[in-house]
């Protein structure tokens, strides 16, 4: 179907892409490493529990962790091999968690079996049962955004991929147009959503036009940044708000990035869990970017062999995109369920200064997708008044892209001052 | 391997806070050079004296603050580091808003000695500030030199035939008080226009009040919206006479002050709306008070004003995208 242009969205930030070095590297698959740690807690929600024993040897597909509650993913093995241990570790990030470390022999694949012409409640029975997550970062259980509390009409696939650097799901869209649209249809068949769109940036030109030659709407998006945010995403496809504190579904909406849509088709007629996705390398500390197909729990440590990641020139190495990835201590990380990208970042990419006095320039504000105030919620939340920075910022609307930390000429820590307020008025909730 | 750890996210622009005061002085370049060419040498010398006074109180406050005589490279070092070129501007844009003939040779040294050390750094330094700096340092010798009401005509040109020679009143005070109405090419241009050193050329200062909106340092609308409401409420002050319009946004300091003094960051409202209600009233502020004093007024429209930013941000709202407005106020879990 012909595109059709998105509304325009007047805050956020301009980007330099940065995707020149990676978009136009095919996806290729990653040969099976030795050995696979595979986190129990690569999800939002409850970690899984595992459900296998040291030694037990495992096949390709099976599931080695049950998902934990209903907001919760199961966990699948990535390679055929044996459990050598089950053990918590801290990774670079930071984060202390379960793994289920695998060490890889040949062996066969178990797969669930494929299901022809499903109902709505076996599509969102399979991508339960598949530990299928968003996989555009956030990793919310798919299922859950299945069951809305509210009548859905219109399904949204986020191609959007505004973060710079990452081409992920831009090569996904290229290369595996039909399979996206394929699960687009199961996606929407589960919700009765009748509308059925995809939204890609004007800055993928090619995966806008294979995609106008599918039986999807295709919305064309004003490159701006962060128009990937599920909020924003919905207001420029559809004009319709969601409520503040409220879900999608609430306008009628459910948003699924063109990966996860992927994953569900391969999990409807393949019968495969999720236990691979595509990451892209890229930043100048790489020799070789590109766009890998990982299994889950892959070491950080053999992707940067594999892109050529020269450590010795870099300041940075990132989990995730530059805008909202997570800084890593080391290479001692794994490839997750929603790792979209690892960034080596030289000096000149990043920005490593400290900061200076805020000089209330109102940029911060001004660029805020999300209308708050971000200089209020960093001065009252530097004095502990967690309280009046959520009176005089609105800092529980906050989305999390940056861009207020981004625009700041002070380099005022803006975003990591919102996230601490948010965190700390949660437990006071608690 | 030395990698660095913070939180996302990673990517900044590359404009900083010296950037913006870089282009902020940039800006101001043609106004000062056409205070020289208008005012000549003392002109030069006033400009010369109130930059050093500013950035040397900068500089020594900074030093003692840190203690200078234990760690001197260190300290140093600190002082550029933290230097963003605020304390330029103020004693620039004070420069400007003073007379040429400042009859004793230590007035701009004073006063920006005053406005940089009493008004910006004793409240904290950049961003702290509670008034613009320039603005309290010009009132401050307003209030403590009587020749800071002697304004000397440029050299050249002619109104009232009067060239070269040092005045009392300005025409804007002989408007005020009836007179008749000045040339409005003459006051655009500033021949002959008697004033201070910045503010006589209003084509100089529209230049580089265009070059700070094009580089994104000031939004147009701002001072656009002052400018109409000062000039408008004029025009009604004066019985709907539109004659009067341009003559009293071009007289006095009207657009210096508006243009790059009521612009100041640390002394505007942070949010849109709050800026909109912040410029308006500061329009029609200077308009009635000029009318009621028969004086020029800007300095003081302009101080009054910086007052009331805390009032305009504590009382807007928070708007979320998506959601109801919360009403501010006193936080009610305080009192419980």
């Amino acid at each position: 179907m012909k595109a059709i242009n998105g509304k325009p969205f007047l805050r956020g930030i301009r980007l330099r892409g940065n995707k020149a070095r990676s978009e136009d590297e095919p996806i290729c698959p990653l040969p099976p490493p030795a050995r696979v740690a595979i986190p129990l807690f690569g999800h939002a929600g409850a970690p899984a529990q595992a459900i296998v024993r040291v030694g037990q040897s495992v096949h390709r597909g099976e599931l080695i962790a049950l998902a934990k509650g209903t907001i919760s993913a199961n966990v699948h093995a990535s390679v055929a091999g044996t459990v050598s241990a089950i053990e918590t570790r801290t990774d670079g990030t930071g984060v202390t968690g379960e793994y289920i470390v695998i060490e890889r022999t040949e062996g066969d694949d178990a797969f669930l079996p494929p299901l022809s012409h499903p109902s709505p409640e076996e599509i969102a029975l399979r991508v339960r049962e598949a530990g299928i997550v968003g996989m555009g970062g956030a990793g919310f259980p798919t299922a859950v955004k299945l069951t809305p509390p509210a009548p859905v009409d219109t399904l949204i696939l986020n191609g959007a991929e505004c973060e710079p650097y990452l081409t992920c799901d831009d090569r996904l869209m290229r290369e595996r147009t039909q399979d996206i649209v394929r699960g687009g249809e199961y996606l929407a068949k589960a919700l009765g959503a009748s509308n059925l769109l995809i939204a890609i940036e004007k800055n993928k030109p090619q995966a806008i036009a294979q995609f106008e030659g599918t039986p999807l709407r295709v919305v064309k998006l004003k490159k701006r940044y962060p128009m990937g945010s599920e909020k924003h995403l919905i207001y420029c496809c559809t004009g319709r708000k969601v409520p503040a504190g409220k879900l999608p579904a609430d306008a009628g909406v459910v948003v699924q990035n063109v990966a996860t849509a992927l994953a569900v088709k391969e999990a409807v007629e393949l019968g495969k869990p999720l236990i691979e996705r595509v990451v892209t390398l890229s930043g100048g500390g790489m020799d070789a970017p590109c766009n890998l197909l990982c299994p889950i729990g892959t070491p950080l440590s053999t992707l940067l062999e594999r892109a050529g990641g020269q450590t010795e020139r870099a300041v940075k190495l990132l989990l995730g995109g530059p805008m909202t990835g997570k800084a890593l201590t080391g290479s001692d990380a794994v490839v997750t369920k929603t790792t979209s990208g690892v960034l080596l970042l030289t000096a000149r990419e990043t920005d490593v200064s400290s900061p200076t006095p805020c000089i209330n320039c109102g940029k911060c504000a001004e660029v805020c997708p999300m209308r708050l105030m971000p200089m209020q919620i960093e001065f009252y939340t530097a004095a502990k008044e967690y309280s009046h920075a959520e009176r005089y910022g609105g800092v529980t609307n906050c989305i999390e892209c940056g861009a207020c930390s981004y625009i700041c000429p002070a380099r005022r820590p803006l975003a990591q001052a919102i996230k601490t307020a948010k965190s700390e008025l949660r437990r006071a909730k608690q | 391997m030395k990698l660095t750890i913070s939180a996302a996210p990673h990517l900044r622009t590359r404009r900083t806070t010296r950037h913006i005061m870089l282009d902020v002085l940039l800006s101001l370049l043609p106004a000062t050079a056409a205070g020289i060419v208008y005012f000549g040498w003392e002109a030069a010398v006033t400009i010369a004296l109130s930059l050093a006074g500013a950035f040397l109180t900068e500089f020594l406050w900074v030093l003692l603050a840190n203690c200078v005589w234990r760690a001197p490279k260190e300290t140093l070092r600190t002082f550029a580091r933290q230097f963003d070129g605020t304390s330029l501007v103020t004693g620039l844009l004070l420069a400007l808003c003073l007379p040429a003939s400042a009859a004793h040779w230590y007035m701009p040294l004073l006063g920006s000695v005053f406005a940089v050390g009493a008004v910006k750094m004793l409240f904290g330094g950049t961003g702290k500030n509670i008034v613009n700096p320039a603005i309290a340092g010009r009132i401050f010798l307003f209030l403590s030199f009587a020749a800071m009401t002697v304004y000397p005509a440029p050299a050249f040109g002619a109104i009232g035939n009067v060239p070269g020679i040092v005045t009392g009143a300005t025409q804007l005070q002989g408007m005020l008080a009836g007179g008749p109405l000045p040339s409005s090419l003459d006051l655009f241009l500033g021949t002959g226009v008697a004033g201070c050193i910045g503010e006589t050329c209003k084509l100089a200062l529209l230049a580089g009040a265009i070059y700070l909106c094009a580089r994104g340092a000031i939004k147009w609308y701002l001072p656009l919206l002052a400018v109409a409401c000062e000039g408008l409420f004029a025009v009604a002050l004066e019985g709907f006479d539109f004659s009067y319009f341009l003559p009293s946004v071009l007289s006095g300091g009207l657009l210096l002050g508006f243009l790059f003094m009521a612009t100041d960051y640390v002394t505007t409202p942070k949010s849109r709306l709050g800026n909109l209600i912040y410029f308006a009233a500061l329009g029609l502020l200077t308009a009635g008070l000029r009318k009621a004093t028969g004086y020029e007024v800007v300095s003081f429209c302009i101080l009054l004003m910086n007052f009331t930013v805390f009032l305009i941000d504590m009382a807007l709202p928070v708007r979320p995208f998506g959601g109801k407005a919360k009403r501010r106020g006193r936080a009610r879990e305080d009192r419980s």
